[in-house]
């Protein structure tokens, strides 16, 4: 039995050689710059409304490879671009996390093992945290320690990219903190200040209004909590700029075609990255939506970067 | 292990996409539900569907619920 509600515009089973129709409307419609009805898709416009289901179809064709293509496309850098992201993020005991569009879960897996980590720490070295504490009740300490426990939720808004994800989970004995939850990233089902951190990997570019994705975070996120946003960039060095264009236009696609027999939706993925502000409006953007202390790190020479916020 | 249902400790930390209100789970028909609203998003295999999109109108939608509850 599968549920689908009558106005849902995500095929599960993306149709060959068809057009997507997007017949639902919007729910709401509020930001203000949005005067106009076409956006990016790639290097096509597209009706603003369609750019959801297009991009949805991208990540249902390319769910099972997904893993597999990124180690290709980057040569493996990619592992190290995301080690780098939850470093920065230094996961601590009890954090509650939320992972935006990271539906095959490896930004979530590593800062679950992160928070793991330090929660285990934090159980080996108790004369420490006991001697900042009052004086308590050993009971109430018991209690106080168990009571925090860190959790990660993983959102995307592709089933298809979840369910991967689920399963890769499932292959390495990963459950206890983790949850799974379907949604559109433009309005996030979770109540105001729940969360330590929100990162979001490769993700952000798809979203069709960011600005309304950045305002969800900032009103998920707990004072004092921070954004991290990993996302591919403009490279400055003219030498290293085009060769990283060569490779992007002319290898990647035909990658995706031998490896994912999908050419086009790689196509769409490189053009997307090339739509992507800069590094400094990417920055102003997030300042736009209340993120203070808003910097960036460049990484591999700005192929790619990470982008920092706080909600203060 | 099979979670066919969703997690409880989960439901405490989700709202109505919309409304950014609590919602009810219904076990029987895999729906998370705004009363206020009269909106159910579905559950599947654990995993919510909180799309705005995914929402359906229930009162709208008497009928079709009985149907959907008579499938396996």
């Amino acid at each position: 039995m599968r549920l689908l509600s009558t106005t849902d515009p995500l095929p599960h089973q993306p149709p060959a050689g068809s057009n997507i129709i997007n017949s639902s409307s919007r729910s709401s419609d509020t930001n203000a710059e949005d005067t106009e009805d076409v956006i990016d898709f790639g290097f096509k416009t597209v009706p603003r409304q369609q750019k959801e289901a297009l991009v949805g179809q991208v990540f249902s064709n390319v769910a099972s490879s997904y893993d597999i293509m990124n180690d290709l496309m980057s040569g493996g850098l990619h592992r190290l671009w995301k080690h780098r992201l939850v470093e920065t993020l230094a996961p601590f005991a009890g954090m509650q996390h939320l992972d935006v569009a990271g539906g095959t879960g490896d930004v979530a897996f590593r800062v679950l093992r992160a928070i793991q980590t330090a929660e285990q720490i934090d159980r080996q070295q108790p004369q420490q945290w006991q001697a900042q504490q009052p004086q308590q009740q050993p009971g109430q300490q018991q209690q106080q320690q168990q009571q925090q426990q860190g959790a990660v939720t993983v959102f995307d808004i592709n089933a298809e990219m979840l369910e991967v994800g689920k399963q890769r989970a499932r292959a390495q004995g990963l459950a206890t903190g983790l949850s799974w939850v379907q949604g559109n990233a433009e309005q996030l089902p979770f109540p105001d200040a729940c969360m330590d951190s929100y990162t979001v990997a490769f993700g952000i570019r798809n979203v069709t209004d960011r600005h309304a994705a950045l305002c969800e975070a900032h009103r998920v996120l707990r004072r004092g909590g921070r954004l991290l946003c990993l996302e591919f960039s403009q490279v400055s060095l003219p030498l290293l700029r085009q060769v990283y264009d060569a490779y992007s236009f002319n290898v990647i696609p035909k990658i995706g075609g031998l490896v994912a027999h999908d050419e086009a939706s790689y196509q769409y993925l490189v053009e997307s990255i090339r739509q992507f502000p800069d590094q400094e409006s990417w920055a102003d953007q997030i300042r736009d939506a209340g993120f203070k202390a808003v910097t960036y790190e460049n990484l591999t020479g700005g192929v790619v970067a990470i982008h920092s916020g706080f909600k203060l | 292990s099979t979670a066919a249902v969703l997690d409880e400790a989960l439901l405490a930390k989700l709202v109505c996409p919309l409304a950014k209100t609590p919602l009810r789970y219904d076990v029987e028909q895999q729906l998370l539900i705004n009363d206020e609203l009269g909106v159910g998003y579905p559950v599947v295999n654990g995993v919510p569907y909180l799309m705005p999109t995914r929402g359906r109108m229930l009162h709208q939608e008497g009928q079709e619920e009985g149907q959907q509850a008579g499938h396996s």
